[in-house]
């Protein structure tokens, strides 16, 4: 029951009871209809009118789409190529109706994917522009990230080129994020497809690419600083760069642009926090890489912290006594 | 919101700074009179949850015998379908959400014997890809996380965790893992807080904790507390009382739970209870259910609420902690990587 407000619940007027008790028996009818259907095992035309009637008022009842599907194997249409064919592509109109009311239900979802498995040869392009679709209206949505995926995965089984599939989709990826580089979910789908690039290319061209996603990771920290994400982008960019003296070079230039954050804004908390684990990274890569000034620096900046994010005073606390361990208590 | 409503809600009204336990007990124990309201009529399919999360609440507050052990058993037998999985409701089919809630409930009750261990265990290996090693949710074969965690924790109480193929469970699980250390609903999902946990609890009962990257997961889960002290699922998604379970219990299960401010949690948590009717709701002001009330509840315990005396609850299989320890599944603990030990 997620977001439904109380305060619109008010004692019911008489004829609005009568609507409700009313809604409840239709719906009660039909759920025992389409049940006794089931027990009967009846795989006619009719029961698959009556499960749709039923799901067009709950998309949840899984056990009601698996009902449909057997009905659908047992339909003596379903034996002749055009008439399942046809039935399929009805199928999938029905569900585009429904999932523009509740992207969020799994079993559509689900059951969306049976019916495409069914067809002899399915157009995922039409899947892809039905999801960007979707994903125009829910940049975020999780079942519209999941189903590209799976949609990408069919059209890259099926290409001649399949590096070619993922150079495009890393483009859709940099198009969401230059709308909105707090998009998350194509930061993450491009953390899935960059590996997979970069193995095709030079070390030139590489290092190339890598100060690319630094620039779009820059852009993306200036626009809002506070944002966790686009560091933590970062961070799993050093796993990617091979070679210490790279990495650490990758961390003096994440460094240098946190300086310039704390001149603009000194109490700025993610920064902040970022200057820590810099420090602390460069440490664990190379002993000698910080400098007892920048430890120090690190103290003061945790205790800081403290002051400005009291909610993660446990957490600044625990990094302290570590480095401190580490730091000045080296035999 | 008009006076007249206004009226209805004060009267009645109790403190919510409070954690207003006989009130939520009441409000449990009505869910099943409910019968005139079309939402008792539309979750019919997931009942069998729903009585998981209502025990459990109930279980948190010691209050326990709230529900008929009897009725409930009887009821919860009768969703067992041939196959040996546990469908929603009476007559549903099978699914493994619903076994795992079926399961919970025998176990909670120490009743577990009542149903055919051979056969509950065949249904969930039935489940598992002989040669991927990911486990469907049921007999159509939807992969996820969810049910990576749940094939695992079914097979542990049933003492059968070593007739499934235990690796290809746990490779499937590392592969869903992300650049921010979190996990996503497959390999290639994003990372969401509940995934988090359900991977995490899959991999602690498979003793596989260290697989985790434990610094990049800890800040990940410690960032999702917002200035109202509730916690949210993914980045800029708003707070959610049911991420105090799936945030808290996987910085539990890092022995993290410190690094985001709980009384500030608890505080958010209260603010969501329904000071009338009873129950907790996704937000403060929003109508109560029974779902988040028993996460709200959860969470309460794991953020160590002083407010009322709550049973501990274990992170990894979401009930007391004393019936994990009957069920002699607490062992998990003793695997925690040397690592995480400050």
């Amino acid at each position: 029951m997620h977001g439904r407000r109380r305060e619109l619940i008010r004692e019911p007027t008489v004829d609005e009871k009568a609507q409700a008790k009313q809604r409840v028996e239709k719906y009660c009818a039909l759920n025992t209809q389409v049940m006794e259907l089931r027990a009967r095992k009846e795989h006619s035309e009719d029961a698959l009118a009556a499960t749709k009637r039923l799901l067009e008022l709950n998309t949840e009842l899984h056990t009601v789409w698996n009902y449909r599907r057997e009905i659908f194997a047992h339909l003596e249409a379903w034996r002749v190529t055009e008439k399942k064919k046809a039935m399929l592509e009805q199928e999938l109109e029905f569900l585009l109706e429904i999932i523009m009311k509740n992207i969020k239900s799994y079993w559509m979802w689900n059951h969306r994917t049976w019916v495409l498995c069914q067809l002899p040869s399915p157009s995922w392009d039409r899947e892809l522009k039905l999801v960007a679709k979707l994903l125009a209206i829910d940049a975020r949505n999780f079942h519209g990230w999941d189903y590209r995926r799976f949609v990408v995965s069919k059209i890259r089984e099926a290409s001649v080129d399949p590096a070619a599939v993922d150079r495009s989709e890393f483009l859709f990826t940099t198009e969401q994020i230059n709308r909105d580089c707090a998009n998350h979910s194509a930061w993450h789908n491009r953390s899935k497809l960059l590996p997979a690039i970069l193995e095709e290319l030079t070390e030139e061209k590489r290092q190339e690419v890598i100060g690319k996603e630094v620039d779009l990771i820059l852009n993306a920290i200036y626009t809002d600083p506070d944002d966790q994400n686009a560091w933590l982008y970062h961070e799993w960019l050093l796993d990617v760069q091979t070679g210490a003296d790279a990495k650490c070079a990758l961390l003096r230039n994440k460094v240098a642009a946190i300086r310039e954050f704390l001149e603009l804004e000194e109490d700025s908390k993610r920064p902040l926090i970022e200057l820590v684990d810099a420090f602390i990274a460069m440490d664990d890569l190379k002993s000698g890489q910080v400098s007892d000034s920048e430890k120090k620096e690190c103290f003061y900046v945790l205790n800081k912290l403290k002051d400005i994010d009291s909610y993660h005073i446990g957490k600044y606390a625990d990094t302290e006594s570590t480095l401190q361990r580490r730091w000045t208590e080296q035999p | 919101m008009s006076e007249a409503s206004k009226t209805v809600l004060d009267s009645d009204s109790a403190d919510s700074s409070m954690l207003l336990v006989d009130k939520h007990v009441e409000y449990i124990q009505s869910l099943d009179k409910r019968q005139d309201e079309i939402e008792y009529w539309m979750t019919e399919h997931l009942r069998i949850s729903g009585i998981y999360w209502g025990l459990v609440a109930l279980s948190l507050m010691n209050k326990q015998e709230g529900l008929d052990k009897e009725k409930v058993i009887e009821y919860v037998l009768s969703c067992q379908n041939s196959d040996g999985g546990f469908g929603g409701h009476t007559n549903h089919d099978s699914h493994l959400l619903y076994t795992m809630s079926a399961v919970q409930i025998l176990v909670m009750f120490d009743e577990l014997e009542r149903v055919d261990a051979d056969k509950v265990v065949g249904y969930v290996l039935s489940l598992q890809d002989p040669v991927t090693g990911e486990v469907s949710g049921d007999s159509w074969g939807e992969k996820d996380t969810r049910f990576a965690f749940i094939s695992l924790a079914i097979l542990s109480f049933f003492g059968s965790i070593d007739k499934i193929n235990v690796d290809g469970v746990v490779k499937y699980v590392q592969g869903s893992m992300n650049y921010d250390g979190g996990f996503g609903s497959e390999p290639g999902g994003e990372s969401h807080s509940a995934q988090v946990f359900t991977c995490l609890a899959a991999l602690a009962i498979a003793r596989k904790l260290e697989l985790v990257d434990r610094e990049r997961l800890s800040r990940w889960l410690a960032e999702r507390q917002l200035k109202s002290g509730g916690l949210n699922g993914r980045p800029q998604k708003l707070e959610d009382v049911c991420y105090s379970w799936w945030v808290l219990s996987s910085l539990k299960i890092l022995d993290r739970v410190h690094w985001v401010d709980c009384s500030r949690l608890c505080e958010f948590i209260l603010s969501a209870q329904d000071t009338v009717g009873g129950g907790i709701a996704d937000r403060p002001g929003d109508m109560a259910d029974v779902y988040h009330t028993c996460f709200g509840i959860a969470g309460l315990s794991l953020a160590g609420y002083k407010g009322f005396p709550l049973v501990h609850v274990d992170p990894v299989y979401c009930m007391p902690v004393s019936v994990v320890e009957r069920a002699g599944l607490r062992g998990w603990i003793d695997y925690i990587p040397d690592s995480w030990k400050d």
